[in-house]
């Protein structure tokens, strides 16, 4: 077009072959246009151009200040829009669409990138989200832990209470024991020293303070008390020195009579001091200790030739029930407190066992029907002992025993009103240990408690107390007896020696309460006494039943066993005291199955 | 344990105030057990026994209501099981004669005479015994109610039970 020579008018290529001149605008727009576009319109045209980067020369137009190609001429210059070379018109071509093209392959680009990125986020957060949920299932899961681990502190801190609890309750009775230790002391010392001088010493040492303890205790005793206890001191002091006196190793004799009078006033109050702090929980134990030595010590009085003493004795202890009657806790002397599971639809049945189980020191858990007893059991708790009712709602007792039994063997005992002997029987097909009649009073459950409890028994050492003191007062009683008249129980062929061991082997004692090894126990005794333990204790409070011991051992088996029941009879029943019969008649029959172990033992 | 003297003239000092004794009480309630109650409660207050023989007026009461019901739908399974109930816990405190009458009324709810031993066929029979016993015993309920109201010292106080 720019070549037709017949357009040059119009339009040609420029002076320098590198542009083309449009001259005149109006005869381009009318003539030549229409030939080659669809148009006719010259500023289009000059758009279209533009599209395709032919630009306007328009720089000379301006600097001249006169275009060379006159002043309606539009020249339009590409860098390869040349003249004569037609093949670099396809790079215009391209020229001007490569442009738009990549510009548009950018648009497109940028959709996708961000639909890539988009897509990219979204499984970033998706993963993200995944990665939350991980999180919140193993958070989830840290939060059971830690709850469980909580309830595992609250009941760790619960049992801590308790045995602080516990210990603290013991040490209170510790202490108590202690001064009762500073009262009887001298007199463990002088026994000491009688088998085993090198011992005494230090026990002197060891007691003096506590014997001013127990003197400040006196001085602080009830006039009318104290009283009584010069009468009794006085009273019970002739027999105890004429046994002393007799006794095999003769030589010390002269340092024996002096130890039993003090012995006899420092123990004695003692044991009032206690009753009069009847309201203190913890100093009850030695209360329980003594009263159940007491009436066998006058027993034994009443089998001595001496009958004035005895009732000056009970008129003591008559006294003494009377000040701690109000005094509820009684603490049997648990090792530790037991766990009794009380199984009791009857809410006055169960308010009333459970009141009577705490004041025996013994943690309570109740369960209102069998099978929350079943639920209890099942869900790890430990029990010493379960008391169960027979008649409940949802899973009665005999049930709720034999599920019970599938898994676990704590003693059950049946509480209930049913005991025929059908029923008995059934209780015990289906593994009860026990039947508790109802209603049960306190004794009852109290002999039940330590019936199947044995083993949580301070007791069981405390009646190992008989055996080291024995020895010493029995050898003295035995003597004193012979001389006197002999017991009238009739069973004189029984030595001492032989009822000692027939009180040892029941009891599973060591050998050293056996007579021959009468030394080590002595000196067990005092080395342990300074520091005042538990065994201490019982063994002071032994001191006093020893003698009664010996006695009801001679009188007879059942009457042996019946001792311990017998401290729990004083402390739950005052009133009984002064008939010691009646007394014996009534706690004869929970013992008896022991009392036939016993027998058997006694036999050999 | 059948109460002693001892015990007796222990509680009459903590008592001194009242018109009664629990001596006077003697037929309807066993000392022994009810002394043991009271022994657990502190000095000078009955908080605990108190709580305890009202919990169980209530829960007598209640046992009545239901005996009652229990006696129009001649429902004697739940009779005997209600006379036991009741049995269980006046035995605990020792009222001895409700006691004695939930027993009868235990037995009498399982086809049995009122000592438990022989079987009792007739249906009428059981049900005007149950009837009597039943009147029997909030008789010696209430009687023995009253008593302990005044007691623990709140005299004026007639039970609602019907």
């Amino acid at each position: 077009m720019l070549e037709d020579p017949s357009y040059a008018e119009i339009v040609r290529w420029g002076d320098e072959g590198d542009s083309f001149v449009v001259l005149e605008c109006e005869k381009f727009t009318k003539t030549i246009l229409p030939k080659h576009f669809k148009h006719s319109n010259f500023a289009s045209f000059v758009r279209q151009l533009n599209k395709y980067d032919f630009h306007k020369v328009r720089q000379n137009n301006e600097e001249n200040g006169q275009s060379p190609y006159g002043q309606n001429a539009w020249e339009f210059k590409h860098p390869e829009f040349r003249a004569n070379s037609k093949e670099s018109l396809d790079n215009i071509r391209r020229k001007a669409p490569a442009p738009r093209k990549p510009t548009q392959a950018h648009d497109d680009s940028v959709p996708t990138q961000q639909i890539d990125l988009l897509n990219q986020q979204i499984v970033a957060q998706q993963q993200q989200i995944q990665h939350l949920s991980d999180r919140y299932a193993q958070m989830s899961v840290d939060h059971q832990l830690m709850l469980q681990e909580v309830m595992r502190v609250q009941k760790t801190v619960v049992n801590h209470e308790n045995v602080i609890h516990q210990l603290v309750n013991y040490l209170v009775s510790m202490d108590s024991r202690q001064k009762r230790d500073g009262k009887s002391g001298p007199f463990q010392a002088q026994a000491g020293s009688n088998l085993s001088p090198s011992q005494a010493p230090p026990m002197d040492d060891g007691v003096s303070t506590p014997l001013q303890q127990a003197s400040k205790l006196l001085s602080d005793m009830n006039a009318e008390i104290q009283f009584n206890l010069v009468g009794v001191d006085s009273m019970g002091e002739p027999p105890k020195t004429g046994g002393v006196v007799s006794t095999p190793t003769l030589e010390t004799a002269p340092r024996n009579r002096v130890a039993p009078p003090p012995t006899a006033p420092a123990a004695n109050p003692a044991l009032v001091y206690p009753k009069m702090n009847g309201e203190m929980e913890p100093v009850v134990y030695p209360v329980g200790a003594t009263n159940g030595i007491d009436p066998m010590y006058s027993e034994h009085v009443n089998n001595v030739p001496y009958t004035i003493p005895p009732k000056q004795e009970m008129d003591d202890r008559r006294q003494f029930h009377d000040n701690r009657k109000k005094s509820t806790n009684v603490d049997p002397g648990w090792v530790r407190s037991p766990r009794i599971l009380l199984v009791e639809d009857d809410a006055t049945c169960r308010q009333i066992g459970g009141k009577f189980l705490y004041s025996f020191s013994c943690e309570i858990d109740t369960a209102l029907d069998g099978l929350e007893a079943v639920n209890k059991v099942q869900d790890g708790s430990k029990y010493d002992l379960i008391l169960m009712d027979i008649i409940m709602p949802n899973l009665d007792g005999v049930s709720a025993c034999h599920l019970i039994r599938q898994f676990d063997r704590t003693p059950i005992i049946a509480m209930t009103s049913n005991i025929r002997s059908d029923d008995i029987q059934l209780y015990f097909q289906h593994g009860m240990d026990d039947v508790l009649p109802k209603p049960f009073t306190r004794k009852s459950l109290l002999d039940m408690l330590e019936k199947h409890l044995v083993h949580l028994k301070v007791v069981s050492q405390g009646m190992e107390p008989p055996q080291p003191a024995t020895p010493a007062t029995m050898a003295g009683q035995s003597s004193a007896a012979q001389s006197v008249a002999v017991k009238d129980d009739g069973s004189p062929s029984q030595s001492p020696a032989a009822a000692m061991s027939a009180w040892q082997s029941p009891n599973q004692f060591q050998t050293m309460a056996v007579p021959p090894n009468l030394q080590q126990v002595q000196g067990q005794y005092v080395s342990a006494n300074p520091a005042a333990t538990a065994y201490t204790m019982d063994h002071n409070g032994v001191q006093y039943p020893a003698p009664p011991a010996v006695a009801l051992g001679a009188a007879g088996p059942g009457t042996a066993r019946a001792q311990p029941r017998r401290h729990i009879s004083d402390i739950s029943n005052g009133a009984d005291n002064p008939n010691l019969a009646k007394r014996q008649r009534m706690y004869a029959p929970p013992p008896q199955a022991i009392v036939g172990s016993m027998q058997t033992t006694r036999t050999n | 344990m059948a109460p002693t003297e001892t015990t007796k003239a222990k509680e009459e000092p903590a008592k001194t105030t009242k018109p009664r004794t629990l001596a006077d009480m003697a037929d309807s309630i066993d000392l022994a057990t009810f002394d043991q109650i009271l022994e657990m409660d502190e000095e000078g207050e009955h908080d605990f026994s108190q709580g305890i023989v009202y919990g169980f007026f209530e829960q007598a009461e209640n046992t009545f209501t239901q005996m009652e019901i229990a006696l129009k739908e001649t429902n004697l399974g739940e009779l005997s099981s209600l006379g036991h109930f009741l049995k269980g816990s006046s035995a605990t405190i020792g009222l001895t004669k409700v006691k004695d009458a939930c027993e009868k009324i235990q037995h009498y709810g399982a086809g049995k005479d009122e000592t438990g031993n022989n079987d009792e066929p007739d249906l009428e029979v059981t049900l005007d015994k149950i009837k009597k016993t039943l009147e029997t015993a909030k008789r010696d309920y209430k009687e023995v109610e009253a008593s302990l109201r005044e007691y623990f010292g709140d005299a004026a106080e007639p039970a609602s039970s019907s």
